[in-house]
């Protein structure tokens, strides 16, 4: 009976899994312990990102132009805000709404579908976390401690067990 | 969760991320040298990433545990049902990326996720019938007394469809990957290789449920229906789940 409620508590991961995978590349700059600028860079799989070129780039040039980065602005990027752009901010141990993105760039990189954008935030890096994941386990977030760029402080990336899917963590010391 | 189980899904995501972005490589690479021994290649890493790929969340693996820890079966109607699962997700998965691609071929996203969407509350309606059908035939069996009910290949059919017609998203971006580069060959060869690789990994899952009904059929003895009410009920859940969840997306 053991193995049948196993069974039972794993019912939330049993029909989603990664199909497609998000490299992130974090720049923060930190002075004084507060961070002054949060800058990512997504850079999805090649598969998932030629099907999506080939939706965005409508005069298929091979390079997104300004309204068709405003039109994946407008109807792909912003509705990421329901998931938090798969990032938790935790500050004292409680997760902040992810503050809106600025600077919204998108563009294409070795045949690979790339965003750019920043958030301002002052945080205290004493207690804040940085958590990547998708916990619909439907996109897969790849963060190595080679894609980060801090500067004014030193990063350790971890993996993040969240019982139902797996991510990392950032942690800026 | 345990730290084992974290470390076996970092080590799923890792290995699949890996592959994904080897076969990209290779396959945009086939439009320069279309050499035999690199499409064997990729036909191979299509396989190995099918198999990794079920062994993460979902593909049915639930329903196939669920309906072979309530029904006595052997070894070799595992193997059938993973392949009859994995057969149809691939078919699934081809007709509708071909489909989409030809007749839609605009807004391919939006409709790729309005499509999924209608095929997975197709496949959990399917799956609560299911649960109720086999219900119904453990109550059944234990009115006439029958300690040793044997599912009928119906029920089998139906399992396998309701598993399988949701297609898989990633053989159907491998398909529509090769579609775009023009390889259409090698997209229709690669999504039956990555079906036989998750067809292998579906059928452990059947096995295992086996071996543990086996056990488990020792303590309860005469008392088999219980196990197979408990079974149906698990799949009915399951089915609910499924339509609620997909609801709320």
């Amino acid at each position: 009976m053991k193995i049948i409620i196993s069974f039972i508590l794993l019912f939330n991961i049993l029909y989603s899994h990664p199909h497609t995978f998000i490299e992130v590349y974090p720049t923060i700059t930190v002075k004084n312990k507060i961070t002054e600028k949060i800058h990512f860079v997504w850079k999805m799989d090649e598969m998932t990102s030629t099907m999506l070129i080939m939706e965005f780039d409508l005069n298929a040039n091979n390079k997104l132009d300004l309204e068709e980065q405003q039109h994946i602005y407008e109807n792909y990027f912003n509705s990421l805000m329901d998931y938090n752009f798969y990032t938790d901010i935790t500050v004292n141990n409680k997760v902040e709404k992810f503050p809106k993105p600025k600077n919204f760039k998108a563009f294409i990189e070795n045949n690979k579908l790339c965003y750019s954008f920043e958030i301002e935030k002052k945080l205290n890096i004493t207690k804040t976390l940085l958590d990547f994941g998708d916990p619909d386990f439907f996109i897969a977030m790849i963060l190595k401690k080679e894609f980060t760029r801090i500067i004014g402080a030193t990063a350790v990336v971890s993996d993040l067990d969240n019982d139902f899917y797996f991510g990392y963590r950032l942690e800026l010391k | 969760m345990s730290e084992l189980y974290n470390q076996l899904l970092k080590q799923i995501i890792t290995l699949q991320y890996q592959l994904n972005s080897y076969i990209s490589t290779t396959i945009r690479n086939l439009n320069d040298e279309n050499t035999l021994s690199t499409l064997l290649l990729v036909l191979g890493i299509a396989f190995l990433y099918g198999l990794i790929h079920a062994a993460g969340p979902g593909h049915g693996k639930a329903l196939v545990a669920f309906y072979f820890v309530s029904n006595k079966s052997n070894y070799k109607k595992a193997f059938k049902m993973g392949y009859m699962i994995s057969i149809i997700h691939a078919i699934s998965a081809l007709i509708f990326t071909f489909g989409i691609f030809y007749i839609l071929k605009t807004m391919f996203r939006r409709n790729f996720n309005e499509m999924s969407a209608i095929a997975m509350q197709i496949s959990a309606v399917m799956i609560i019938f299911v649960g109720l059908y086999l219900i119904y035939e453990a109550y059944k069996s234990k009115k006439i007394k029958e300690q040793e009910i044997h599912p009928s290949s119906k029920s089998e059919y139906a399992v396998a469809f309701s598993a399988g017609i949701v297609p898989c998203p990633g053989v159907m971006t491998i398909v529509l990957f090769c579609i775009v580069l023009k390889q259409y060959l090698l997209g229709i060869l690669a999504a039956v290789t990555m079906s036989i690789g998750m067809g292998l990994t579906i059928s452990v899952a059947g096995i295992l449920s086996i071996l543990f009904n086996k056990k488990a059929g020792n303590f309860l003895n005469s008392k088999g229906y219980i196990l197979e009410i408990i079974g149906g009920m698990l799949i009915l859940i399951l089915g609910i789940f499924l339509f609620t969840s997909v609801g709320h997306k």
